[in-house]
C-alpha cells in the first residue's frame, strides 16, 4: 500500500504540493488528475523518490520510500524519453539492471514482454529508428519489466493507436488483478472513468477531491439530464437564458445538461416536449466526470483555469 | 555502489563500441607524429631542390674558383662577362635563378658583394651565400699574406660540445630539449584531454536530458550514482584511449632510430656506406630521450584527476541548459580556469623551480597541466608532486559534491536557461 501523508513542498517561495495525504491499495487503480501545475508531478517525483518532501513522509507498505522502494516500482513519466542511440535490447536490458535484475534475469524478462507486444524482432533496432508508438511500447516495457508492486503511469495511452491501447489497458488491467499498486495520471476523463477505482483530484498543490469513483460520483448525485431530440433544439436556449441548466455538451440531436440548483427534471422534458419535433431519449444520469472535474476545478480556480486544464483532452461524448 | 558500476559499465561501453571511437584511436596518433615529422620532412624536401645555377660576375678574378670547390652540387656558379643589363635578361627568361657582383675591393674587406634574383632566393639561401663568399674571400686574403699551415689549421678549430646530466646511475646524456619537448607535448595532451572528455560529459549530461531519459533513471537510481557512472565511464574510455595512443607512440619512438636513420646518410657524417644504424644514430647526435616509468605514471595519474575535476564542472554545467549553445555562457568559469596553466607552460618550462611555479603546480585547478610539466622538465621532490595530488583529489570531491548539488536540481528544470546565480542559489537548496 502506498500512503502520501501530509507532504509539502516549496520550491523557494512557490509551494508547489500542500498538506497533500492519499492512500492508493494495492488491486486498485488511483486515478490521479488535476489541471496542469496543480502539483500532479511533484507529487510523483516524491513517491518515486527522484525529490524529497520537505515535510510529510511518503510510505510504501509502511516504509518510507527511498533506493529501496525504487527497485520495486516502475515510472511512466509524461515526457517520454530513452536513449536514442542503444539497441532496443540493450537498452531494455540497462534499465531493467538499475533496478535491480540479474542480467539473466533481465534478458528473460525482455524477451518475455517483446513476445508479448509481438515484437521480438526489434531487440536489434536503433531506438531512434522507432516510431512515437513503437519507442512508446518499448518505454512502457521498461516500466514494467521488474515486475514492479507499484506502477506510476503518467497519460500512458498519448500518442498509441486504438489497437495498441487496447492491449496496454488489457496489461494494466491485469496487473491490477495480480495485486500491484497503480497510479494512473491523466487529464483523458474518459479513460480515467473507464479503468480507475479511486481518485484523487489536485488542484493548486492541494487535493480537493478524494475518494472511489463511485463514491465522488454518487455525492454529485443524478443531476446530469440526457436528451436526443429531432427538429427544433431552441428549448435548450430559453432553458440557459432562464439560468436553470447550463449545457455540458451539445450537437444537433444532443444536449447533456446539467441542472442548475435543484432544477426539476421535469421542467427540462417539458420544455423539450414544447418544442422539438421528437424526443427518443430523457435521461436523469450521473454527472460525468469531466463535469465533476471542471467543478471542483472552477469552485477553486475560475472557470478559465477549469477550461484550460481541460483544453488538452476532449470532451466525454457519451 | 553497484548501480554506479553498471551505468559505468554501459556508458564505457556504448562509446567504446562506436566507429568514431575506433577510428580515432588508431589515427590519432599518426596525426601526432604526421605533425611533428612533416615538418622536418617538408625541410629535407625544400632543401633538396634548392639547387641553383647563379652566374658570377668576379671582378676580383680569383673568388669564382674557390666558390665553384666549395659549393659541391648544390650550387653551379657559372662565369659571367656579359654586360649587366644582358645577364639580366638571361635571369628574367630563366636562364640563370640570378647572378652575383663580387667588386674587386670586396678582396680588401672594403666592398659588399650583390645577388641579383627576381624571386629572392628565400632566408636560408641568403646565409649560405654569404658564408660561402666570406670564406672564398678570407681563404684568399690568408693565403695571400701566406699564413702558414698551423695557423690555417687553428682557425678552422670547431669544438664539439656534449651535455651531461648527472643522476644517480652515474651519467646520462643530457637531453634538456627533449625533456622540454616531452612537458610541452604531456601538458597539452593533458589540456586538451581535459577539454575533449569534458565535452564528452557535458554533451551526454545534455542528451539525457533533452531526451527526457533521465526523469526514467533518477527514478531508478539516485542523481549522483548517474553523474558519477557517467563521469567515471567516460574517464574510462579516455583512459583506454590514452593507453592506446601512449602504446602506439612508445612502439614509434622504440623504432625511431630506425625510421630517423632511414632518412640518414652515412656520407653526410663522414662514415663509411656500410655503417652500422649505431655508428650513424651516434654520429648524427641522435638520442631517444629515456622517460622514466614514473612520468608516464605521474602523467596519467594527473590526466585522471584533472579530467575527474573537470569533468564533474562540466556536467553540473550540462544538466543546468537544454542545448550545447546555451552552455557557452555557463562554461566561461571553467574555460578560464583550464586556460591559466597554459599561460604560465612557458614559464615553468623555463623556470621550473621558483616559487611561483611551485605553488602554481600545487593548486588542483592548474596542477593536472603544471605539474605533470614540472615532472618533466625537472626533479620534482616526492614530497611536492604527492601533495599536489592530495590536493587534486580534494579539489575533485570539493568540485563533485558542488555538481551533484546543482546537477540533481538541473536535470528536472525546463525551460528557462539559468545564470550563474541561479545555479548558486540550486547549491542551497535542501
Amino acid at each position: 500500500m502506498l500512503a502520501v501523508e501530509n507532504v509539502t513542498k516549496r520550491y523557494g517561495k512557490v509551494v508547489a504540493v500542500n498538506q497533500v495525504t492519499f492512500e492508493a491499495q494495492p488491486g486498485r487503480i488511483l486515478g490521479l488528475l488535476g489541471p496542469n501545475g496543480a502539483g500532479k508531478t511533484t507529487t510523483i517525483r516524491m513517491i518515486t523518490y527522484i525529490t524529497v518532501p520537505d515535510e510529510g513522509q511518503v510510505l510504501f507498505d509502511g516504509r518510507v520510500v527511498g533506493p529501496w522502494s525504487q527497485e520495486r516500482m516502475g515510472y511512466l513519466p509524461e515526457e517520454r524519453g530513452l536513449y536514442k542511440k542503444l539497441k532496443v535490447g540493450e537498452q531494455l536490458l540497462y534499465l531493467a539492471e538499475l533496478k535491480g535484475l540479474s542480467p539473466t534475469q533481465a534478458r528473460e524478462r525482455v524477451r518475455y514482454w517483446l513476445g508479448r507486444f509481438e515484437i521480438e524482432d526489434w531487440v536489434g533496432k536503433k531506438t531512434q529508428e522507432l516510431s512515437k508508438g513503437m519507442q512508446q511500447k518499448i518505454q512502457f516495457i521498461s516500466t514494467i519489466l521488474h515486475d514492479p508492486a507499484l506502477l506510476i503511469l503518467d497519460e500512458p495511452f498519448s500518442g498509441l493507436d486504438p489497437i495498441n491501447s487496447e492491449l496496454l489497458r488489457d496489461i494494466i488491467l491485469e496487473l491490477k488483478e495480480q495485486d500491484r499498486t497503480i497510479l494512473f495520471a491523466s487529464h483523458r476523463m474518459e479513460q480515467v472513468e473507464q479503468i480507475c477505482d479511486d481518485l484523487c483530484l489536485i488542484s493548486q498543490g492541494e487535493i480537493v477531491l478524494n475518494g472511489t469513483l463511485r463514491d465522488v460520483k454518487r455525492s454529485y448525485g443524478h443531476n446530469t439530464v440526457v436528451v436526443e431530440f429531432d427538429g427544433d433544439g431552441s428549448f435548450v436556449d430559453e432553458l440557459v437564458r432562464e439560468n436553470l441548466v447550463h449545457v455540458n455538451t451539445r450537437s444537433l440531436h444532443r444536449a447533456e445538461m446539467t441542472l442548475v440548483d435543484g432544477t426539476p427534471a421535469r421542467r427540462v422534458l417539458d420544455a423539450a416536449l414544447a418544442t422539438a419535433d421528437e424526443v427518443y431519449r430523457f435521461e436523469l444520469v450521473e454527472p460525468p466526470l469531466t463535469e465533476i472535474f471542471v467543478g471542483v476545478v472552477t469552485k477553486q480556480q475560475g472557470r478559465e483555469a477549469a477550461a484550460a486544464a481541460l483544453s488538452r483532452a476532449p470532451r466525454v461524448k457519451a | 555502489m553497484h548501480k554506479i558500476w553498471i551505468i559505468l559499465k554501459s556508458e564505457f561501453l556504448r562509446r567504446v563500441k562506436s566507429k568514431w571511437f575506433v577510428v580515432a584511436t588508431l589515427v590519432g596518433p599518426v596525426i601526432l607524429v604526421a605533425v611533428m615529422v612533416l615538418p622536418a620532412v617538408l625541410g629535407i624536401l625544400a632543401s633538396g631542390s634548392d639547387e641553383k645555377a647563379i652566374a658570377v660576375v668576379d671582378e676580383t678574378g680569383v673568388l669564382l674558383e674557390r666558390m665553384q670547390a666549395e659549393a659541391e652540387d648544390q650550387y653551379r656558379f657559372v662565369a659571367a662577362e656579359a654586360p649587366l643589363d644582358s645577364l639580366r635578361a638571361a635571369v628574367e627568361a630563366g636562364t640563370y635563378d640570378g647572378y652575383l657582383v663580387l667588386p674587386g675591393d670586396v678582396l680588401t674587406g672594403a666592398g659588399a658583394a650583390t645577388y641579383y634574383s627576381v624571386e629572392g632566393g628565400g632566408l636560408s639561401f641568403g646565409e649560405r651565400l654569404e658564408r660561402l663568399v666570406s670564406r672564398a674571400v678570407e681563404a684568399e686574403r690568408l693565403e695571400a699574406r701566406q699564413v702558414d699551415a698551423e695557423v690555417l689549421e687553428i682557425l678552422e678549430t670547431s669544438v664539439p660540445m656534449r651535455m651531461v646530466k648527472l643522476t644517480d646511475e652515474g651519467e646520462a646524456a643530457d637531453d634538456t630539449i627533449a625533456y622540454v619537448l616531452v612537458g610541452y607535448i604531456m601538458g597539452f595532451f593533458i589540456y586538451f584531454a581535459m577539454f575533449f572528455y569534458g565535452a564528452f560529459v557535458m554533451n551526454g549530461v545534455i542528451e539525457e536530458k533533452t531526451s527526457r531519459v533521465v526523469e526514467v533513471m533518477v527514478s531508478s537510481v539516485r542523481p549522483f550514482q548517474l553523474l558519477m557512472g557517467k563521469v567515471l565511464g567516460i574517464g574510462a574510455m579516455g583512459l583506454v584511449q590514452m593507453a592506446a595512443w601512449a602504446v602506439l607512440i612508445l612502439l614509434l619512438l622504440t623504432f625511431s632510430g630506425s625510421i630517423a636513420s632511414l632518412f640518414l646518410n652515412p656520407a653526410d657524417f663522414n662514415l663509411p656506406a656500410q655503417a652500422s644504424q649505431e655508428e650513424v644514430l651516434a654520429a648524427a647526435d641522435f638520442s631517444v630521450p629515456e622517460i622514466e616509468p614514473g612520468l608516464f605514471v605521474w602523467f596519467l595519474l594527473f590526466f585522471l584527476g584533472g579530467y575527474l575535476l573537470y569533468a564533474s564542472l562540466f556536467a553540473a554545467v550540462g544538466s543546468a541548459v537544454e542545448q550545447q549553445q546555451d552552455a557557452q555562457g555557463l562554461m566561461m568559469p571553467i574555460t578560464l580556469l583550464i586556460l591559466v596553466p597554459i599561460i604560465f607552460i612557458t614559464f615553468i618550462v623555463e623556470s621550473p623551480n621558483t616559487t611561483l611555479s611551485v605553488v602554481l603546480s600545487l593548486i588542483p585547478f592548474f596542477s593536472p597541466i603544471l605539474m605533470v610539466v614540472r615532472a618533466a622538465v625537472t626533479d620534482v621532490p616526492f614530497w611536492e608532486i604527492a601533495l599536489s595530488y592530495l590536493l587534486l583529489i580534494g579539489g575533485f570531491l570539493g568540485a563533485i559534491w558542488l555538481s551533484a548539488r546543482i546537477y540533481r536540481v538541473g536535470i528536472l528544470m525546463y525551460g528557462k536557461k539559468p545564470s550563474l546565480r541561479e545555479l548558486a542559489r540550486w547549491v542551497r537548496y535542501a
